[in-house]
């Protein structure tokens, strides 16, 4: 029955197995880099995100997405780190719990992985709005119904669409969901990669020709509708910058923008707890890096084709011209195309063909469905952890006996999120709250860096058991170094929103937003650990170590 | 009324047992029971050559003077695996013989098991605390001579114990794995297993059943999908229920208070299978911190409470 296993690269064995339950072998690097991949996912996130950066011409776009790339990796390092050292599921939660004390854990865990995850539905809703929607349905010449698609109603009935298909996902499970990313993920890449050539073959005046042409045929515009939509800009307050330029400040003032889509690798971190084989570093580091640096170098290619056949004048000023538009600033007016700057769109007009324009669109939404369904995947595993400690109540971890749909977490995600999405949908006055969705899980992850700057010496004996204890730098644990600059990097972000104005979250409806979130929070916490009291439950011993000798 | 304290699969690690022992006292129990699973996975060489000894622990080989061998040995023993001193020559021939090896392995699982046995004598005599074990899965059959000699440690497998007025059925028996470990059978040889228990109890509502092997499709058995190979699929992310259709049908038939399960350790929960409240505290020895669920029995309520904690 014993089985032998040799050390790696070892002449002879480093330890004897036999067979007993659960001695699988490991997980395959690249299937959790598809995820961590899908997470800090380039077109739906990416290109979405990066066209507010339009409001710092002067910060070069490529130069922050490097930077942004090397901090974030330590962040990755203070994860895998993490994963190593208690690869529990709930990550941030159970993490922030053992190292921080339960109360911070619950607080800063349900909010950036609960209550904001309701505000990304309709943000994501949105995402399909205007990179399916309405550019397929205007491709196809249904201008209607891409006008509809972009209205409130068309929003919401978006917003009804994506929280369906989460819910399918969630209710399917991960292995259905995982085949279906693996399709999106291949298929998606050669849509990519046509984009890339596109825009590679031809030339400025190409593209130019082919948007007035495009513009002409499928929103009647008449004469250079290049032209016009940089016009349109400039008359909104638009001042472009050439991209050779270059100022740090401004440069490192586009970082929040990126956070909108490269501060996720380490979206996964929540599932780990449920992976065999987590506590070897070195995989889960490598599957984030490398999702996280693949799409860099994806992104670095997308923006050199764009300055190549696009123009960066053309880029920055379609995406002023449409956002000033959308959000009525004064003076600006109505771009000649109507529908948000979608590249790839741009792209697919290079060839003078709707139905194969149609096509591309369709192709590139495979970006889209393989990786919205996640939306609630990590929220729905927070909620169970927390109702296994009791702070929840215990239906919220209630799976239905025939297909273990996890119904209590998803009506806490999904109810919430329709109201969430209805109010995005038809009152544009609470918008504001929206800018708020990527920092508050900053803080989150500030809060999760903190524990692993200190679990060296608050949990000891944990840390010093794992695989992460033998890596130091100068004697310094390399978890707590990488912490402290992750930490740097999420504060100077933090500092960064609550500052300027330029991300919408320094007014006083965010700070409502804000406060109404993180006390709602406490609120839960202190009245499970009176009701829990009352029950006989003491809440704070659910981390309390039981003494060994 | 009895208070519970129950934690399972612990899988050789010596201070997740230490925890347990240690628990009446730190949670206020009065019955432990260790839900099976209680011997470890692998076997650690520390090689004697050349004055020092080498092992390799999850990295690099590394070399150590005599003294620090039982540091060592301690490290090692935290997550669950067996250190074994040997000499080069011995090392090889256990590397090339499978049936002196299986020797070897129970060997030190069963010195393993006794060590714990005594351990639990000194920390509960006198204490009035009762302590319960039913072997899992993963623990061979010999394991449970060991406890039957232990002298405060009751095993628990396969009988009808009395607990203050509550009935507990147990059986460490799963339905089959990947892994053909030593105590597996067929769905059916599973249910005719637990209904010669079952039908002993008198009084469902107040009847603990504690089966290592969680019921299938509860949310309390779901483990990584693996193909034929052994290999994780989908990055370890898809998730397959694995546990047992009799454990189940037991449950739904018989409708005890509470039942009691470990075997997936990423499983961690607790869910109501109609009146019965099933619990699987999760397993993470490998860390050294022992997960487990403390009950509040009580005569009125049936249960007062309940938590799992992570001690």
């Amino acid at each position: 029955m014993a089985d032998t296993t040799m050390g790696p690269g070892a002449p002879r064995p480093a330890l004897f197995l036999r067979n007993a339950t659960g001695l699988v072998k490991a997980w395959s690097t690249f299937d959790a880099f598809v995820y961590s991949f899908w997470s800090v996912n380039l077109i739906t996130l990416g290109l979405y995100g990066m066209s507010y950066v339009y409001n710092i011409p002067d910060g070069q776009l490529l130069a922050s997405v490097l930077i942004f790339g090397v901090l974030v990796t330590f962040i990755v390092i203070t994860y895998a780190g993490l994963v190593s050292v208690m690869p529990r599921t709930g990550g941030d939660y159970a993490w922030q719990s053992r190292v921080l004390g339960g109360g911070i854990g619950f607080v800063l865990a349900v909010t950036g992985w609960w209550f904001t995850l309701w505000l990304w539905a309709p943000i994501y809703a949105n995402i399909l709005v205007v990179q399916f929607f309405a550019p397929l349905a205007a491709t196809l010449g249904w201008s209607n119904v891409a006008t509809w698609a972009a209205s409130p109603n068309g929003l919401f009935v978006s917003a009804l669409i994506l929280l369906a298909f989460v819910g399918v996902v969630v209710s399917l499970g991960m292995e259905t969901y995982a085949k279906v990313q693996k399709i999106c993920f291949w298929i998606g890449l050669a849509g990519l990669a046509v984009v890339c050539i596109l825009l590679a073959v031809y030339s400025q005046s190409d593209f130019h020709s082919a948007f007035n042409r495009e513009a002409a045929s499928l929103f009647n515009v008449q004469g250079d509708a290049y032209q016009q939509t940089i016009d349109a800009a400039s008359k909104g307050g638009f001042t472009a910058v050439a991209f050779s330029s270059f100022a740090l400040v401004p440069t490192l003032l586009v970082l929040p923008y990126l956070a909108f889509y490269l501060l996720w690798p380490n979206w996964g971190a929540t599932l780990y707890g449920e992976v065999r084989g987590a506590k070897d570093i070195r995989k889960p580091f490598w599957s984030m890096f490398w999702g996280l640096w693949v799409t860099i170098a994806l992104v670095v290619l997308v923006i050199l084709l764009m300055l190549k056949t696009v123009g960066w004048q053309f880029y920055y000023a379609a995406n002023a011209a449409y956002w000033n538009s959308y959000y009525a600033v004064a003076g600006a007016p109505a771009p000649p195309v109507p529908l948000w700057p979608y590249p790839v769109m741009w792209a697919g007009f290079l060839v003078n063909n709707h139905l194969f324009q149609a096509l591309l669109i369709t192709v590139m939404a495979l970006w889209f469905f393989g990786w919205a369904g996640t939306l609630f995947l990590s929220s729905t595993r927070v909620i169970f952890a927390a109702a296994f400690d009791r702070v929840l109540p215990s239906w919220a971890a209630n799976i239905s006996a025939k297909r273990r749909v996890p119904y209590g977490s998803l009506a806490l995600m999904i109810a919430p999120a329709l109201v969430v999405s209805w109010l995005y949908a038809y009152k544009t006055t609470v918008q504001a709250f929206f800018y708020d969705a990527t920092a508050v899980i900053a803080i989150t992850f500030l809060g999760t860096v903190i524990a692993a700057i200190i679990l060296p010496w608050r949990r000891k004996d944990l840390y010093e058991a794992s695989p992460v204890a033998r890596y130091k730098v100068a004697g310094i644990p390399l978890i707590t170094i990488s912490g402290v600059v992750s930490a740097l990097f999420l504060i100077g972000m933090l500092y960064e929103w609550a500052h300027w104005s330029l991300y919408g979250s320094n007014s006083p409806d965010s700070a409502k937003y804000f406060l109404v979130t993180y006390l709602a929070a406490v609120v839960i916490y202190v009245a499970a650990r009176i009701v829990r009291s009352r029950q006989g439950i003491d809440l704070r011993r659910i981390h309390h170590e039981i003494p060994v000798e | 009324m009895p208070k519970v304290f129950f934690a399972t699969d612990l899988h050789g690690s010596e201070v997740c047992w230490k925890k347990f022992l240690n628990s009446a006292k730190f949670y206020g129990a009065d019955v432990l029971i260790c839900g099976g699973d209680m011997t470890g996975k692998a076997i650690v060489p520390i090689v004697a050559e050349n004055g020092h000894f080498t092992f390799a622990l999850g990295g690099a080989p590394q070399a150590v003077a005599a003294e620090q061998v039982a540091e060592v040995e301690a490290n090692i023993r935290r997550k669950g695996y067996y250190p074994l001193q040997m000499s080069v020559e011995r090392l090889h021939e256990l590397d090339g013989d499978p049936a002196k090896r299986a020797a070897c392995f129970q060997e030190v699982m069963l010195e393993g098991v006794d060590r714990w046995m005594k351990l639990a004598a000194e920390k509960l005599r006198g204490t009035g605390i009762r302590c319960f074990v039913s072997p899992g899965n993963d623990d061979e059959m010999e394991v449970d001579d060991v406890i039957r000699r232990a002298e405060l440690v009751e095993l628990a497998e396969g009988r009808v114990v009395e607990i203050d007025g509550y009935s507990m059925i147990s059986t460490g028996w799963s339905n089959p794995t990947p892994w053909n470990t030593h105590r597996e059978e067929s769905e059916e040889q599973l249910t005719k297993r637990i209904e010669e228990m079952a039908t002993q109890i008198q009084d469902p509502s107040r009847a603990i059943f504690n089966l290592h092997c969680p019921p299938y499709k509860s949310g309390l058995d779901e483990a990584p999908a693996i193909d034929a190979d052994l290999k994780l699929l989908h990055g370890g992310r898809a998730l397959r229920p694995v546990g047992s259709t009799a454990v189940r049908q037991a449950i739904e038939k018989h409708q005890p208070l509470i039942s009691l399960h470990g075997h997936i350790h990423e499983s961690k929960g607790a869910v109501k299978i109609g009146k019965t409240l099933s619990i699987n505290p999760g397993s993470a020895y490998e860390e050294g911190m022992l997960m487990g669920a403390i009950v509040q029995l009580d005569s009125k309520k049936g249960i007062k409470s309940y938590q799992l904690v992570n001690g």
